[in-house]
């Protein structure tokens, strides 16, 4: 196997409980989002555009659905020779039982033979259910320059919202001095997110104590970040500047869909040279029917409108029928709201039928109705 | 493995005014994130036929880059292949740029296919036709060659390349160019199944008797010798045959019972993905009735059209009754009626552009108004 200076590992065994029905069928990197795309598209999309063509990808938890599609390298151009996305879940080895990954470092350390295959310089830790775009290059070369053991992006965060995260301490060299997961008061608003660089052959040495530690949580944040902090090796915070988003409850979910209908919203999915890649749906372009009447929607190919669309963003194949008025929520793709039905802050899951007439979700509900059976 | 090849004629005898200027007419943007070719070529993937040749006379370029590997055509990457044959001879005139010359000036692949059968499709007709049916009707029959065909009422007010077929009894009699002095009339759909072998016979004789001849020719010449089969096609059909035939199958198409029934989720019509993003519809737009592509900015107001891909509409602006291709940019309070816009358009002066539906205008590929 030809070696490369750095392999890509998408953690995406997590269910994402807070997001309930949504995720009771598919893991949350699978979770659809933004017309037409699936969480883990922009991982893999900036995987492919920075350079990182080998990815594993980490899955456990309602995987069958994920798994298949993230074998597709093809989808996001990673079929060449030398790439390829990879699809790693527990399996029983000659040594060892079959086991579970036990946490985000564990899932690591049960793949090091397969890492080893491609013996990288630096290892990219990635999570499979963020949105953002992101050069992993330019991080990697601030890692280079740094001459760093490890390198973690943060974000400035508000300080009401730091205590979600993991915080970062660092000094005036953007090296890091404390870390402090979840903190209640935090000291610093620069919140971890969960991608990481890491000097391979430093982390591989850490992984192997760890597997046998039976009190370790085996995890990034709570294990190996403190330990490489403690064994005194340099860690550097990179700093990103831009959209990212943690889509962990359906109101988050909601409002980061709600996002791409701002005019200025810097994720910008329209970038032609930093395209996020899915599977392409066959389908013919969005119909609009002469009684529709849109204002400000965000709407992909395969749909059909024929009622009032109004603040909302509608997903691959979705029918909203004549007279139907969807206000301020989310199609799930192949929803099909009936004649005459009403939505409102609302986010309609895969599938799901309204009947014509029916009504879903309030102007003034404290949080996002989720719709996830058919009405 | 399938009893046919597939051979996918270049259109040559075709001509359409404008788009034509810059790629052939399989190259043509359709139904705003289509090519004409699509529909040809996945009728033969839908079909199991899989191993295809693409016959591409001039200006190639949009249609190699377009149809590529082929593998967004959904076949089978080991067992299927789409071969794109360019011509080998210089053209001195363009009389001698035929679909015979161009089988001819490559008759070693056609000869080599290991099928018994070829079924022979236009890359310039919009149609879904289950290929298979086509050929397994054909060997029942014993016919030498089977064509299909479309009864259409008007034939005086179009389809003036096209030719006519006057049958009897399932049995083509006669082929004619139509004249347009009648309104019912069999429009050839230049759609054959044939074995290879009277294939590559035919097209040797063809060259015997005339350097101008096309396939149409040759079937004709010899109506009377062999057992020439028609099998009438229902369904959406529009050859694509002049700018007016091409506006008005795509607004045709904004009827989505018509569309529906032409690009069905059992017969999907594959193209290439663009990775472009949703469209967004700002505040100020107004829709109605249009298809609209992916990757497009709406600020003003798009009536009764098909928008390709990336289109950007500006505020105030007034789109009616047209067909606009990808990466238009058209300008605030620009007002635009029955006009077939080429890609890459630019109309940024508050120009007012119309035209009668009965007569659409087009503006040229890259052209700034």
């Amino acid at each position: 196997m030809k070696q490369i200076e750095m392999l890509a590992m998408i953690l995406a065994g997590g269910r994402g409980s807070r997001l309930l029905d949504l995720t009771n069928k598919v893991a949350k990197p699978a979770v659809s989002y933004g017309g037409k795309y699936r969480i883990v598209d922009f991982p893999l999309s900036n995987c492919a555009n920075s350079g990182v063509d080998v990815v594993g990808v980490l899955t456990q938890y309602e995987s069958v659905l994920l798994n298949s599609y993230v074998a597709k390298g093809g989808l996001w151009g990673l079929d060449t020779k030398d790439s390829g996305v990879f699809v790693l879940t527990p399996r029983e080895k000659a040594d060892s039982g079959l086991d579970v990954y036990r946490g985000t470092a564990d899932a690591i350390s049960q793949n090091i033979d397969f890492i080893d295959t491609y013996n990288p310089e630096y290892l990219l830790v990635l999570s499979g259910d963020h949105i953002y775009k992101m050069n992993y290059d330019k991080m990697l070369d601030f890692h280079k320059a740094q001459n760093a053991a490890a390198t973690i992006a943060v974000m400035p965060v508000s300080i009401e919202e730091a205590s979600r995260f993991g915080i970062m301490i660092t000094d005036e060299n953007d090296r890091i001095t404390e870390f402090e997961e979840k903190p209640a008061h935090p000291r610093s608003t620069l919140a971890s997110m969960g991608i990481y660089i890491f000097d391979w052959q430093k982390l591989r040495a850490l992984l192997v104590k760890d597997m046998q530690d039976p009190d370790s949580e085996h995890d990034f944040g709570k294990t190996i970040i403190p330990q490489l902090l403690a064994n005194g090796e340099k860690l550097v915070a990179f700093k990103f500047e831009g959209y990212w988003k943690d889509v962990g409850t359906i109101d988050s979910l909601w409002e980061a869909n709600m996002d791409l209908l701002d005019n200025d919203c810097e994720l910008n999915l329209d970038d032609p040279y930093w395209k996020i890649y899915t599977e392409d749906a066959v389908a013919l372009p969005a119909y609009i029917g002469p009684d529709a009447d849109i204002d400000r929607g965000y709407i992909t190919q395969g749909t059909s409108i024929n009622g009032t669309v109004k603040n909302s963003v509608i997903f691959t194949d979705s029918k909203v029928g004549n007279g139907a008025k969807i206000i301020d929520s989310v199609l799930m793709p192949n929803v099909t709201v009936g004649d005459g039905a009403v939505v409102t802050r609302a986010l309609v899951a895969d599938g799901v039928t309204i009947s014509a007439g029916a009504v879903v979700g309030s102007a003034d509900s404290e949080h996002i109705t989720l719709l996830a059976k058919d009405v | 493995m399938a009893k046919a090849f597939g051979i996918i004629t270049s259109s040559v005898e075709h001509k359409v005014e404008g788009l034509q200027d810059y790629r052939p007419i399989g190259g043509f943007s359709f139904l705003g994130r289509y090519r004409v070719i699509d529909f040809p070529i996945s009728n033969f993937s839908n079909s199991g036929i899989i191993n295809l040749q693409v016959y591409i006379s001039n200006k190639p370029r949009s249609l190699a880059a377009h149809i590529g590997t082929g593998r967004h055509y959904n076949i089978n990457s080991k067992r299927g292949s789409i071969q794109l044959l360019f011509p080998t001879e210089e053209k001195l005139n363009p009389i001698y740029n035929t679909n015979i010359q161009a089988i001819w000036e490559n008759m070693e692949n056609v000869s080599r296919m290991p099928q018994e059968y070829v079924v022979i499709a236009p890359s310039c007709m919009v149609f879904k036709q289950d290929f298979d049916e086509f050929l397994q009707g054909h060997v029942a029959s014993g016919a030498d060659i089977s064509v299909l065909y479309h009864k259409v009422h008007h034939a005086k007010s179009g389809y003036n390349t096209c030719h006519t077929l006057s049958i009897v009894d399932g049995m083509v009699e006669g082929i004619s160019l139509n004249l347009g002095d009648e309104d019912e009339r069999n429009i050839s759909m230049e759609t054959y199944v044939v074995k290879k072998d009277l294939l590559v016979k035919l097209v040797n004789e063809a060259r015997e008797i005339s350097s101008m001849y096309n396939l149409v020719d040759i079937f004709r010449a010899k109506s009377s010798e062999l057992k020439v089969r028609a099998v009438e096609h229902t369904g959406f059909f529009a050859p694509i045959t002049s700018l007016k035939s091409f506006y008005d199958a795509n607004m045709e198409l904004l009827d989505p019972a018509k569309a529906g029934d032409l690009v069905t989720p059992d017969w999907p019509i594959y193209t290439k993905t663009n990775d472009s993003c949703p469209t967004q519809f700002y505040d100020e737009a107004e829709i109605k009735n249009a298809l609209v592509a992916n990757g497009c900015e709406i600020h003003g107001t798009v009536l009764d059209s098909v928008i390709g891909r990336g289109v950007e509409i500006a505020e105030g602006a007034v789109v009616k009754g047209c067909y606009v291709s990808a990466y238009t940019k058209i300008g605030p309070n620009v007002k635009l009626e029955n006009q077939v816009v080429d890609k890459y358009a630019e109309i940024t002066h508050e120009n007012v552009i119309t035209a009668s539906k009965d007569c659409p205008g087009y503006i040229k590929y890259r052209d700034k108004l």
